[in-house]
Formats: C-alpha cells, structure tokens, sequence
C-alpha cells in the first residue's frame, strides 16, 4: 500500500470505530455476565470477531474498491445461492432458519448478504447512471433487491429485510433515481402497510407475515397487546432505560439486565443495558458516536473518486442509519420490535464481520479519493 | 459524479441536517425516559424485582386479673414452597419432594406436587402452622427438599382448653379475631405486622446475597381480664356437673363484682375448645349469657320489688292476700301454689315469691313507674359489655301494655332479658343502687407489660337510692333463710337471692308446654355484697323444673367456693351459732400433689383440710390450681388437672428423675414431656424454650417445679 494513501486515511472515523469497539466491548462484559457459561464467553468472542474483522479490513485495502465492482454479478450469484441454502439446510432455531453450520462455526448469511448486495446494487446503479428516470427503467432495480429480499423474508427475517429496502433506498437516490417516483413508492407503500395491518387487525386480512411478526410491528403502540412476549420486552426495555435515569446504575448493577427480566440483553436489547447501567449521559455518548461515523461516512462518500465509491459508501451508511434508529427507537418504545442488532455493539460475529468489512469499505473508499478539496 | 459541486454542497447539508435530526429525535426520546419519567421507571424497576412476605406481628397474650394466661401466642413454622426454585430439581426429585412432604404432613401427594411446582410463582403456602414434630421430622429427612422452606408464624393456643371459650373466642389462620375479645380487641391484639423483602429474579429464583430488608413486626397488647381464673374454673366444674346429671339444652353461669361490675367468670353450656373449635357445633359457640334472650320469671321480681320499695307503692307493713290467683280483667293469673300463700307481709310475699302479691305491686306502682325502672335497670338496651352479638332484650312495647301485660311483666314474664343484664340489675340492687357497667376487661398493656388503658369501673345511673337497695338485700336474705331459696343457703355466710322459673317461649311467640327456664340469683354477703351470682338453666331433665331445686344448689356450689377463693370471711348468720372457728380461720399452705395419682393427691388435699374437684380425665395429676405453696383458706377447693395414662408415666412420689433437655421445644411438648416424667411446670413467656431451671440430667424428685423461659421463635432467627 502506497504511503500517499495512508496519509489520506480518515483518522477521525478511525477514532469514533475504535471508541465504538471498546464502548461494546465494556458494555458486552457487563450485559452478558450471566448469559454464558462463563461470564467472559461473550466478550472473547466478540473480540474473536473483532479481530477476524480487523483482518479482513487489513486485506481489503490491498484492492482497489473498483475491483469488487468487477465480480458483481458472482458476488449476487454467491448471495443468493447461500440465501437458498439457508432456507434448505439452515439450523432451525426457535422456528427460524438463519444460521447454517461451516467448520463448526454457525454464520447468519443474511448479515453478509447486507454487505454483498451493497457491493452489487453498489455496480448495478453505476451503470444505469442517468437511466433512472422512469418507472420502466426503476423496475429492474426492484426486481435486483426482491430476490434476496424475499429469500430473506422467508427465513423469516423481516428485520434484514426491512434493511434491504433502506439500503436500495439510499443508494437509489443518491444515484439520482427520479424523487417523485421515490418519494411516491416509499410513501405509497408505508400507507399501503399501515392500511393492511389495520384491516389484519380489524378484518382479519390475509398478509405474508405470521401472527408474531405483525404484533412485534404494532406492539410499541400499545405494550399490551401482547403482554407476555414482545409487550413483555418493550415494557421490561422501558423499565432498564428509564430506571437508569440521568447516570446510569453503573455497570454490573443494572437489575433489569443482571436478573434477567429484560430479555436478549447482550444482542437485540443491548441499548437497554447501555441505558440502564450508563443513564442518559451514556446513551447520548453512544448515539453521539454512531452520528459522527454516519457524518463522516457522508463525507467520504462526497469526497469518493467515483460514483461506484459513493454509492458503496452510501449502501453503508444507510444500512447503518436505519439500523441504529430501529434498533434505538425500538427499545425506547417508539419503533416495531423488529429484531434489528445494534451495529458494533449487539453480540454477533456475522453481524460484526459484515460491519467491520464495511467499514473496510469506507476506508477504502477513503484512500482512493480524490486529491481535490473544495 | 452526477451533481455540480454546489448541488452536492447543497444536498449533503441537507442529509446532514436530516440525520443529525433523526438521531435527535432518539435522544429526546431517551430524555423523556430517562431524565423526565426516571424516578417512575425506577419504582417499576423495583416492582418487578422486590417481594414482600408479611410478617406476622406476635399476638397479645389475654390473662386473667391475676395475669394468668389464658390465650397466648406460640411460634409455630409454616410449610412453604419456592415453585421456581423446587423446578430447578430434577422431575423425580420434584416427585420425592412432594410425596416426602405429602407423607409427613398427611397430605394428598398429587396435590403437594401441583402446589410447589405452580407456574410462574415464586411463593406458595404447602400447608400452615405445622406441629413441632413434624418440622423436625422435614428438617431431618433424608430427601433434599430444595426450594421447600419454613418460615416463623404464629398459633394461637388457648391453655386452658374450654375455660372461658365464650370470652375469649378466637383468631382464624391469619391471626385475626373472629369471635369474644380477640373480635372486639382484635387492633390491640394484633399489633403491626412486619415485612421480609427479598429480591428476585426473573425466573422467580430468590438471589441468595441480594437486598433484603427485615421490618420488625410490633408485637400486639396484651389484656387483663377482669375474669379470675379460679372462679372461671369453679363455674366451668358446676356447669359440667350439671351437664352430666342435668343434661339441659342450655346453661349459663356469670359472677359479678358487684362493687365494680367486672365479671369474675362465665360461661356457657354447650361450649367448645377454641383450639380444636372445628369439631364442635357452630351452636356450642352461642355466647347464651350475652347473645340470647330468656324470660326471667321470678328472679325479675327483684326489680318489681326495689321499684315498689323506692317509690313507697309498699310498705313492709302492707298486708298481701293470695287467694292462690290474681283476676286482671277477664284473666286470672295462677300462683306457683296452687291454694295460695293466704294473707302475707310484703317480705313474706319476696319470699314466697307470690305471683298475687306481686302482680299487686306492680298495680300499684302503674305502668309509667314500672317503665322508668324497667329502663333504669338496663333492660331493653345492651349494657355495653364488649363482647360481640349482644342481644338488646325485648320489652312489651310501652305504648301497647294492657293491665294483663304489666300483671305479667311484674312477676318476670313478658319481657325477655339476657343473663348479663339480670345480673347487672341485681348487682346494682346490692351495690347500694349502683348500675355499674358490666366489664371483662380490666387492662390493656403493651408487649413489655407496661399498662397502656385501664378501663375504670364506670357508674351508669343511681337507679335506686341506698336504703331501698339494702332493705331489699335483707329481704332476700330471707329468701334464702327460710323462703324458696333455701337450697342457695351456705354455712357460715348471709347470702341473698331469688329463685326463678319462667315457661319457655316459642320461637312463634306463646310458651312452650313442659319446658322452663330455671335460674337462680343471688348475692353475698347479704349485709354488704361484694359478689353476685346468676345461675340459668335452660330445660334441665330428671328433675321438677324449679328454680329453686335445680339452679340453686349449684348457686350454691359456685358461691361457695368463690366466697372461700376471694378471701371473704364467713359471717355469723342471724339466729345461727358460728360454725366454729370458721371466723377466725388459719391459712392452710396447698400442698404439692402435681405429678402423682388423683387418689394419693385427694387424700394429701383432703387430709390439711381442702376440697377436691377435678377436671379432665385419668388418673394422674398433672397441674393444680391453687398452685403449690399458696395460702388460702381451709375447705378451699383445689381443682386437679388429671391426664390419661399413656401421657403420664406412672410415678411414684419421691422417686427420682432425670430433668431432661427442654431447650428449643414448644410449650405443649414441654409440658407433656414434663407430665410424663411427673415434673411440674412453670411456663413463663410464649414461643420456644430458651432455659430451664434444672440442667438436664440433674435428678430431681418428683413433682418438682421445672421454670422454663420461653421466647419467641423470632428473636433467635435472623
């Protein structure tokens, strides 16, 4: 790697992941003291990721991001051949196929899927750069996100995919897909959503979703519709990051978490824990830090040589955004429980590999910019 | 790229504007949660985690007025269960638990395993307040019972069994008053329960080294009644006696103070023994003396006479004539003898209790007088006893009284009265004319035995004037000297009284045909009273039905020794020799006759020169009253707690024992453990045995007093 590169490393977005990491890191020990065997499981296997990711960043730099775009449709082909085979030889867990078992390892495909449609869709807008005009010519575009989409949906996994549809957002409009046409389908189908769910609760409509899926969608409106389950985790939620008030209990001594009354509190409900051990102060630290990364992927993204840089950039941050605001605004109670992980802070190694590469991706993008300021 | 520079400029201010407020709106979310709503949240953080287990507030104790205790409060351990602790265990372990604890405490096992293993519950009661033994027989099993535990409540246990059942009624499981003074006393008794939190997970496991906070319950007050054990006793013999040989359908005893109006004892047959109270009838529980009503017949005709005295309607010199019926209107009213007392003075009319005579009387005093004393002596109205369930009476309505009504009413028919206020009129007769308030409680003190309320005797009316009360005393001491009451008469002592028989009414109003309601009340000593006594039997069998043959005689045997206990010399009577000597009587020391056979221990008695009179069956004695070494009069009569055999070892008086350990064990098995080996015991405080005042081992004779000191369970735990 050239020494003019490094020099245009983003030390900043350097900073705000380390903190981010040691953040999770700290927070990871406390939340899962008494999940695992051993109450440093989680926290070596974190870090285990961490590190496998640390590497895939350390190689990915040695490409040149526009390689990637050259493997495009392999890396589609590749996504939705593993997509499938989840679906055929997946581990089922609590009546979801997600994982599937290489080397003893069990890996979410979906997570990866994120990061390889980024890339792909990422190639797929490049090329139809100025052809985005119409309806006709938006449809393609679609059909490229459905596939995997739906492949994830039928998991089931309507959090990722959900996070499909923020992604090609993103990326379509930044790549200068028509607004009107955007705003109008975006729009259009959150209402067409809102209706369906209405008339499912009212008249008993048939949707493609199961009975859990679409409480979890609706449940933060009224906890006790569903009381004992996802109306449980919201309302424990609610308890764990109010009780913590303005400090926090301090680490280890959050009741909520450590007795176990606040469900999944070292992966989806990890922001609980935050707020209840860490108060309100901690909290805002972390929402601070995620906004400075997002602002500083935005830069990079501005500042990328090329288009297919920018929108590989813009997949990211996207993908990043909409997870943070979900997965925050679901354990406030203001947004569906939509089992949505926290990036670089929820436990998981596909998740953290597939948010590390990313990250890969933006220092990649980072480096190869151009020299021009304006 | 697809935008000028200034676009991009533009746009990316936008999105940065955009997103810096989205994640804005999350932290004004948080805010809300947070900082505003924080203190909210971290109650239902607390909510969800902390439980309160109630403890029990140790109950007052009720002694009688010489602080014997008569009701107390023993520790006892309940049985209860953790479910989510039990299903940490494996099924057929859960299964070994159930059946063990099923076996041990006579339980049914399917229902035992449903019980501790519940869903979702951290907390339930297998069974309450569980013998000794059998605690000690779980602690000791051989099958771990995890997730079972004990925990500390109390039992109330009535001492004497039936003594004073009526007063003192009783507590439910809870340890609140149902019934009698642990009803109307129930907040003083009760004290102020405490609490155990405990914090506990989300699975409804207690965390061992979490928070736990301890509030010390405040023990309950204590009451001293106003009731004397002894005499309680003495009235609970005759009214057994009379059971047995009388076989009534109902009986009831009350002596009085007459002084002051606290009640020294009563009681009622049927009774029950609160400690076992599920196995007697609902109707064993009738408190007769306050809760029902009788027509009192010629006892009431104290209150005609005092009336007629107070108001000058007569004269001692007044000349009565009983042609053997009285005509009121178209209706003649049959004196008891049916050829008439002739011509009559008017004490010889009291004594006679001659219908004519009276019914003559109340004539002449009208129904407006006859009325006024009729309220002034209490009837109509409760007398304001605490007792619960007080009947009020019921009088002919003044309104509607035709002369035959108040014919009727003059000689005690009419109107029905309870037993408390015939005696509360008759008392105020020999207190000078003095309504006292009937009272049962003397004294409220706290638990360290400090008096916190004493209730004073309080006058209610002057109802009539000193000199019409003592005229009327002497009166009927001639009743008892030589009138209908002579079967009352007691060696040695003047002593007042009035028969009484009054035909039972139906339900359906009219009388009953053959069945009457005998009573007798009386007063001592008759030139200045201090005790009254009321005897009502209720269809007494095998017998003529007159007061004066069934009621009085046991009047007698109750005055008897209740004069003799209270300390009230015999008086020289009038135109009687002085029983010799009885006036200047020495005091005989009660011997020592606990822990050996009932004949030995009579002869011993009998030899000093004191009465017997036992209570329970067998033929061991395992406690006496008086107890041993009290002074008390000759002839005084002792009472002999005697228990079965299999209970009491059979010993021989001046063998030796071994005293054995009595330290941790309850009242009851100390004192059994004691009765066996022949050992007398000496109970102080409630709850489990914490010294004793022999080392075990030491080798003692028997019939030894053993103190032992309790303390309550509690105070030795956490």
């Amino acid at each position: 790697m050239q020494r003019k590169l490094i020099r245009n490393l983003d030390y900043t977005l350097a900073a705000v992941v380390v903190l981010l990491l040691a953040f999770s890191l700290v927070v990871m020990r406390s939340a899962s003291a008494n999940v695992g065997a051993e109450p440093l499981d989680f926290v070596i296997k974190q870090t285990l990721w961490i590190f496998t990711g640390l590497v895939v960043i350390g190689v990915s730099l040695f490409f040149r991001y526009q390689t990637f775009a050259r493997y495009s449709w392999y890396i589609y082909g590749f996504n939705l051949v593993i997509l499938l085979s989840v679906i055929l030889v997946g581990v089922n867990v609590n009546g979801a196929h997600r994982w599937i078992n290489i080397a003893g390892f069990q890996f979410q495909p979906s997570e990866f899927a994120k990061l390889f449609i980024i890339i792909g869709f990422a190639d797929f807008l490049t090329t139809r750069q100025g052809r985005l005009d119409t309806l006709k010519d938006l449809l393609p575009c679609f059909i490229y996100i459905a596939v995997p989409m739906l492949l994830i949906l039928k998991q089931p996994d309507l959090g990722t995919s959900l996070v499909f549809l923020a992604i090609m957002l993103g990326m379509m409009v930044v790549a200068g897909a028509n607004k009107k046409i955007m705003g109008l389908l975006t729009f259009g189908s959150l209402a067409v959503a809102i209706f369906a769910i209405y008339g499912h609760m009212t008249w008993g409509w048939w949707l493609p979703l199961q009975d859990y899926q679409i409480k979890r969608l609706i449940i933060f409106l009224d906890p006790d519709i569903d009381p004992l389950k996802s109306g449980y985790h919201i309302r424990q939620s609610l308890i764990a990051i109010g009780s913590g008030g303005l400090f926090g209990k301090g680490l280890f001594q959050g009741s909520q978490a450590q007795l176990n009354f606040l469900p999944e509190h070292h992966t989806d409900f990890i922001f609980s824990v935050i707020g209840e051990e860490l108060g309100f102060i901690g909290s805002v630290s972390l929402l601070t830090l995620f906004l400075v990364m997002i602002l500083r992927g935005i830069k990079i993204a501005l500042d990328a040589r090329d288009t297919y840089g920018t929108l590989l950039v813009t997949g990211v941050v996207s993908m990043w955004l909409f997870q943070v605001l979900v997965n925050v605004g679901m354990t406030t109670g203001i947004m569906p429980v939509t089992g949505i992980p926290l990036p670089f802070v929820s436990y998981g190694g596909s998740a953290m590999i597939t948010n590390m590469t990313c990250i890969g991706l933006l220092l990649n993008v980072c480096l190869r910019r151009q020299s021009i300021t304006f | 790229m697809f935008a000028t520079p200034v676009q991009v400029r533009k746009r990316s201010t936008h999105i940065l504007i955009g997103f810096t407020a989205l994640v804005c709106i999350l932290i004004l979310r948080l805010f809300w949660v947070q900082v505003v709503n924080g203190s909210f949240y971290a109650e239902k953080a607390e909510d969800v985690r902390m439980r309160e287990l109630p403890v029990e507030a140790k109950r007052g104790t009720i002694y009688d007025r010489n602080m014997n205790s008569l009701a107390v409060s023993v520790s006892v351990d309940s049985v209860v269960a953790n479910p989510a602790e039990v299903k940490k265990n494996k099924e057929p372990d859960q299964r070994a638990i159930a059946n063990e604890l099923a076996r041990i405490l006579e339980m049914d096992p399917e229902k035992v395993f449903q019980t501790i293993t519940k869903a979702n519950s951290g907390f339930v009661w297998v069974k309450r307040k569980v013998e000794p033994d059998k605690i000690e027989q779980l602690r000791n099993s051989t099958v771990k019972l995890n997730g079972i535990s004990f925990i500390p409540e109390s039992k109330r246990f009535y001492e004497k069994g039936k003594l004073a059942a009526h007063i003192l009624g009783f507590t439910d499981t809870d340890a609140r008053g149902i019934e009698g003074l642990e009803l109307i006393f129930d907040k003083d008794l009760r004290g102020l329960p405490g609490k155990l939190v405990a914090e506990y997970d989300a699975r409804n496991l207690e965390l061992p080294q979490a928070q736990h906070a301890y509030v010390r319950p405040i023990d309950g007050h204590s009451l001293v009644l106003t009731i004397d054990e002894t005499v309680q006793y003495i009235i609970e013999r005759e009214l057994d006696k009379l059971d047995r040989e009388r076989k009534p359908k109902g009986a009831t005893i009350i002596v009085m103070d007459v002084k002051t109006g606290r009640i020294l004892g009563m009681s009622n047959r049927p009774t029950y023994d609160p400690n076992e109270r599920d196995k007697y009838p609902d109707t064993a529980r009738r408190n007769r003396a306050i809760n029902d009503v009788y027509e009192p017949g010629s006892t009431f005709k104290i209150v005609t006479a005092s009336a007629a005295i107070e108001e000058g309607a007569v004269k001692d010199t007044d000349k009565f004539y009983d042609p053997g019926y009285a005509t009121i209107g178209d209706r003649k009213v049959r004196c008891w003898k049916p050829d008439g007392h002739g011509s009559q003075t008017f004490p010889e009319v009291v004594q006679n209790s001659c219908n004519p005579g009276f019914i003559q009387i109340g004539m002449n005093l009208g129904v407006e007088k006859f009325y006024n004393y009729l309220l002034a002596f209490g009837f109509g109205s409760p007398t304001g006893i605490s007792m619960n369930g007080e009947a009020a009476g019921i009088l002919v309505p003044k309104k509607t009284v035709k002369p035959i009504d108040l014919a009727t009413m003059s000689i005690g028919q009419a109107n029905a009265v309870t037993p408390i206020q015939l005696i509360t009129a008759v008392s105020a007769v020999a207190n000078g004319g003095k309504l006292m308030k009937p009272q049962l409680v003397e004294k409220v003190l706290d638990s360290q035995g400090a008096v916190i309320q004493t209730f004073e005797p309080e006058v209610v009316r002057q109802v009539v004037s000193k000199e019409t009360a003592q005229k009327l005393n002497l009166i009927l001491e001639t009743v008892v000297s030589k009138g209908t009451g002579t079967n009352a008469y007691i060696e040695g002592y003047r002593v007042g009284g009035k028969t009484g028989t009054a035909q039972k009414i139906k339900p359906n109003g009219g009388y009953m045909e053959g069945e009457y309601v005998v009573s007798f009340v009386g007063i001592a000593p008759a030139n200045d009273p201090a005790v009254a006594c009321l005897v009502v039997v209720d269809a007494p069998q095998g017998v003529q039905q007159f007061g004066g043959l069934v009621a009085a005689p046991v009047f007698k045997s109750v005055m008897t020794d209740v004069l003799r206990h209270l300390g009230i010399p015999p008086q020289m009577n009038t135109g009687e020799a002085p029983a010799a000597a009885t006036n200047q009587v020495e005091a005989v020391a009660v011997p020592q006759v606990t822990g050996i056979g009932v004949d030995d221990a009579e002869d011993r008695l009998l030899h000093v020169g004191l009465g017997v009179a036992t209570e329970g069956f067998g033929t061991r004695v395992v406690n006496q009253l008086p107890q041993p070494g009290e002074k008390v009069t000759p002839q005084t009569t002792v009472v002999l707690y005697l228990a079965e055999d299999d209970k009491t070892a059979k010993v021989n008086p001046g063998t030796q024992v071994e005293c054995p350990d009595l330290l941790g064990k309850g009242i009851k098995q100390v004192g059994d453990t004691l009765a066996k080996l022949g050992l007398s015991f000496e109970p102080v405080g409630t709850g489990v045995a914490k010294s004793q005042s022999y080392k075990a081992g030491t080798k003692l004779p028997v019939g030894t007093v053993v103190r032992v000191e309790f303390v309550p369970a509690d105070e030795t735990g956490p």
